[in-house]
């Protein structure tokens, strides 16, 4: 029987808003207060880098991110670094992994969602085990995956999809620590125009079926710390 | 004393990394209290106290990537214990079950699953969630708190009696508790109740009740081996001890801890330690990578310097060294010959019109190569201020990400350290990388006369991919030009 757990949808967000508004939640959800959540959004375009990211994996230099209109922020999830941006499906699962977290199991669940999600637009994809977390097109990286646990057992950040995204952000980067493999979208997949609004019903039942959640609306309180615009 | 291991997050995961430890020795901690935080792959996670004491030890270096099962912390319960805090003596109760439950590899299975059968009375939702055969003693480690048993894998204590005796007595009302701490939210563990939706179409398909199958897939979840198995049983359900049909997956053996032998001492790859590993090995199996040698007769370098030294240093508070005039004449060199200053891009060469120069740096976590930005604009006084300016920030780690990337092109100074010649691995886009090794003096023939100069050998490793003998030779002939011809002093401003 599906567990009931929250959906929230705030449209694009800034990271920094979102970031901070994902944390209050997981602790939220350590607390046992609320369920599991699971955060549907995009971003402005940001840069964030994960604990893994090495210094010199950032091929443009702050001043260039800033001029091109983009953030870098360096955040406390697993993996190296990755870019959000217009057009990218953002997806940021708070979820209590109970009192046996199996962290790869987790990884492989969002995966088998994605990979779900593509198949219902007309793309395939898939893991690439041999070469990193995260669902692939041949060598080429459809949707990045990286979390974090809190306390070791309720999931934070996600994974982000690419769905209309402007690929050449990501050559301001050595993606995921991977020089060379390369990125591509839902849209450069099929050669027409795939949103995120096309995606996101799509996301929201494949994410339901792999974690075998109930999704209801999140109340208001919860909604609006996602929608403090000039909190950056 | 309990002993925290390096948890087992998931089961294809062998070892983690210490990112940071949150508390150190002699710190006090409650029971859940983040104590370090550790990446593995893809995941990184803050490991909560499963007992609330003071921490006596840390046994592992922050950035150290050891096995599952490791030892990285030990913390006394004794001083939470006097305080009569409740909590903690059910905290005690929980690690001397776990000592009575066996080796420490087990230990934390039990533990969890001991927190399961506490959360199942819990979960009304989860019907199908199988009872967990613990002793009841388990329920007690979850007495009140709803939230899980952490993960952190708990050794046993060396005399489980001596925590366990205590808190006896408290276990059969923190059992009593249990019903009345009911969670809001049930716990999401991989449960038998979380199923693939590939188990589900099966099961439905097939018409069998979940309930009935003994899952025996991580956390007892059932997995579609499991479904398989009744299916060509004739959709007779396997008994519970189902292992003859589908065997029973062991949790994995965390690796044993590191060793070390007599004479042997035991030092953990740092992450710098390990990226300069990966970086060297992923540019010899990236590159056709040849190497060629020139010597370079610098005696006028070696008597200009001594002449200039500490004018120099007065009038720029630097210490002038060769290996600015190396730069500068390399960088001439590079801008004569673009090949060498260039990158290999699939099935194009990427020629730069400008030299990022990249050095070398030694400092106390490995190597670093920190760049100057168009060197190419730059006169010698200018380049010794940038190289004595990165550095100095190399080896206080107060580099800028923009300040280590972007080289066209690499120099190596061994030199100091005596080396004559040396080898070096391309730094990876480059097309070379110029080793200036140490300055000796040498008998030369000069004029078929034999005489006394400080000589040096300059040499180039040179990606064949990109450039062949004849262009590294010309280059590195270039370079030894400039050496031996340039008067540096009007360059220097001395």
């Amino acid at each position: 029987m599906p567990l009931p757990a929250w959906l929230i949808r705030p449209g694009t967000v800034p990271y920094d808003v979102a970031n901070a508004a994902m944390h209050r939640l997981a602790e939220r959800r350590l607390a046992d207060e609320i369920p599991d959540t699971v955060i549907l959004l995009e971003h402005p375009p940001v840069f964030t880098a994960g604990r893994r990211a090495k210094v010199d994996e950032l091929l443009w230099s702050p001043d260039e991110v800033e001029a091109r209109g983009g953030l870098v922020r360096m955040i406390d999830r697993g993996g190296s670094f990755t870019f959000h941006g217009p057009g990218q499906l953002v997806g940021y699962p708070i979820l209590g992994l109970g009192s046996r977290p199996d962290a790869v199991d987790y990884l492989r669940r969002l995966e088998e969602a994605v990979i779900g999600i593509c198949a219902d637009v007309g793309v395939a994809s898939d893991r690439r085990a041999d070469v990193q977390t995260g669902v692939w097109v041949g060598d080429d990286k459809i949707c990045a995956i990286g979390v974090r646990l809190m306390r070791a057992r309720v999931t934070l950040h996600g994974f982000a999809l690419n769905c209309e995204t402007d690929l050449s952000w990501f050559r301001g980067i050595v993606a995921c620590g991977l020089p060379d493999r390369g990125q591509t979208s839902i849209s450069a997949q099929l050669g027409r125009r795939v949103d995120v609004s096309d995606v996101l019903p799509l996301a929201e039942r494949h994410l339901a079926e792999v974690f075998d959640l109930s999704f209801e609306p999140a109340p208001d309180e919860i909604v609006t710390a996602f929608q403090v615009a000039d909190a950056v | 004393m309990t002993s925290i291991q390096m948890p087992q997050l998931g089961e294809t995961i062998v070892e983690g990394t210490i990112l940071k430890w949150l508390k150190r020795e002699g710190d006090a901690v409650a029971r859940d209290e983040p104590l370090f935080e550790i990446s593995t792959d893809k995941v990184d996670t803050e490991v909560p106290s499963p007992v609330a004491g003071t921490v006596t030890k840390i046994l592992v270096d922050e950035g150290a990537t050891v096995p599952v099962g490791t030892a990285l912390m030990e913390i006394s319960e004794a001083g939470a214990a006097a305080s009569g805090d409740a909590a903690a003596s059910g905290d005690a109760a929980a690690s001397g079950d776990a000592a009575a439950s066996g080796d420490g590899a087990t230990s934390s299975g039990d533990a969890a699953a001991s927190g399961d059968a506490a959360s199942s009375p819990a979960s009304g939702a989860a019907p199908t969630t199988e009872p967990t055969p613990e002793p009841s003693g388990g329920a007690a480690s979850s007495e009140g708190s709803s939230a899980a048993p952490p993960p952190a894998a708990v050794t046993p204590p060396a005399a489980p009696a001596v925590p366990a005796a205590p808190a006896a007595p408290v276990a059969p009302a923190a059992a009593a508790s249990v019903p009345a701490a009911v969670a809001t939210v049930p716990d999401r563990g991989p449960r038998s109740q979380i199923l693939s939706p590939l188990v589900r179409r099966l099961a439905k398909e097939h018409d069998l009740d979940l309930a009935q199958i003994a899952g025996t897939g991580s956390g007892g979840r059932i997995t579609k081996a499991d479904v398989m198995a009744v299916i060509s049983s004739g959709g007779q359900v396997a008994p519970a001890t189902a292992g003859a049909t589908a065997p029973v997956t062991a949790p994995a053996q965390p690796m044993p801890a590191p060793s070390a032998g007599i004479g042997e001492e035991i030092v953990p790859v740092s992450h710098i330690r390990r990226a300069i590993a990966e970086h060297m090995l992923a540019s010899t199996q990236t590159s056709a990578r040849a190497w060629t040698m020139v010597e370079v007769n610098v005696d006028h370098l070696v008597k200009l310097r001594e002449r200039i030294k500490a004018t120099f240093q007065e009038r720029y508070g630097l210490k002038i060294t060769y290996l600015p005039m190396v730069v500068r004449a390399t960088v001439d060199a590079l801008l004569e010959y673009p090949d060498v200053n260039a990158r290999l891009d699939g099935d194009n060469i990427v020629r730069h019109r400008f030299v990022n120069m990249g050095i070398a740096v030694s400092y106390d976590a490995g190597l670093i190569v920190p760049v100057i930005k168009g060197a190419d604009g730059m006169n010698t006084i200018g380049v010794a201020r940038a190289i004595a300016d990165l550095a100095a920030r190399a080896r206080s780690h107060q580099l800028r990400p923009d300040e280590v990337q972007g080289a066209t092109f690499t120099i190596t100074n061994p030199g100091p350290y005596g080396s004559v010649a040396s080898v070096p691995i391309i730094n990876q886009p480059n097309v070379g990388i110029l080793s200036f090794d140490a300055i000796v003096k040498r008998p030369v023939v000069i004029d078929d006369a034999i005489a006394i100069r400080s000589m040096v050998n300059i040499s180039m490793s040179w990606d064949h991919r990109v450039i062949d003998g004849e262009a590294a030779t010309r280059f590195l002939a270039r370079v030894k030009e400039n050496l031996e011809t340039w008067d540096f002093a009007e360059d220097l401003g001395v």
